[in-house]
């Protein structure tokens, strides 16, 4: 496949903005120290990988892939729930959510 | 046509998650993270996988987000109290990251071509989605909503006031 063919073609445009989404989320999950922050970035890494996931299925013709992206979603949602119950107690404790206060465990 | 609308929610899906990455209000980060999740739906959308786009505006914007204004507005943030990352691991993630990017992006684009473009949508009915959930899939389905229920009691033990026991 020559280059400029590939540019114009959907399915590398699409691959290109779940690896960038997928980039950006892990951007922030390494850089910001927002404890809330974090976990939104987790969920864009996560809703990265199912943009991938519908895509290759959708192109696949195969119903799998749809399935397991149902399977992500439900996680992803307790995922969220478990976190905000601990970044809650958290702030219960500390009076902030920055991540850098928390160093009890590393004595 | 079709290009265009792609292109154009595309490019509002990176925008809004880069909204939510780099502000530095929380709150303004949340409401970019919704932006960006119905960006994504309409790019399910396109894709023709309706079900995961509903999914995705009910769960995802719906109820997901909610929460994350709802602690947003409880923690009470009256100033930003967070401190600034230091430069040098701005850097070092940022170039691991593009590394990591440019990696999946070169393996991932010498499959574009392998792939075959099917022009049908009726594989992501809900007919059909539901047919393999519950039918194929029916026992991680079944352990998926054991899962939850011990994620409710969960949430429940974990988010009680300081000092309550749970009766």
């Amino acid at each position: 496949m020559i280059l400029a063919e590939k540019l114009t073609s959907m399915a590398y445009w699409s691959h290109f903005v779940s690896i960038a989404l997928f980039a950006l989320g892990l951007l922030g999950f390494l850089t910001r120290r927002n404890a809330l922050i974090v976990l939104m970035s987790l969920e864009l890494m996560l809703n990265a990988v199912n943009l991938l996931l519908v895509q290759i299925a959708m192109r696949t013709g195969t119903s799998e892939g749809i399935v397991l992206v149902v399977f992500v979603i439900t996680v992803a949602a307790a995922e969220v729930a478990v976190g905000l119950g601990i970044i809650l107690n958290l702030y219960r404790m500390k009076k902030t959510v920055d991540l850098g206060s928390f160093r009890n465990l590393s004595g | 046509m079709k290009e265009a609308v792609f292109t154009f929610f595309s490019l509002f899906t990176l925008l809004t998650a880069a909204g939510v990455v780099l502000s530095r209000n929380v709150i303004y980060s949340a409401f970019n993270l919704v932006l960006c999740f119905f960006g994504l739906a309409t790019l399910y959308l396109l894709w023709g996988a309706t079900f995961i786009s509903m999914v995705q505006i009910l769960i995802y914007a719906g109820a997901i987000v909610v929460l994350f204004v709802f602690v947003v507005m409880l923690l009470n943030f009256e100033k930003p109290n967070e401190r600034k990352t230091r430069l040098p691991i701005i850097l070092l993630s940022s170039a691991g990251v593009w590394t990591f990017a440019l990696i999946l992006l070169r393996v991932l684009s010498k499959s574009v071509g392998e792939i075959p473009v099917l022009e049908t949508t009726a594989r992501a009915s809900v007919r059909t989605v539901s047919k393999l959930l519950f039918s194929q899939y029916l026992w991680p389905f079944e352990v998926l909503t054991v899962f939850l229920l011990a994620l409710i009691v969960g949430i429940f033990v974990l988010a009680r006031p300081e000092g309550e026991e749970v009766k």
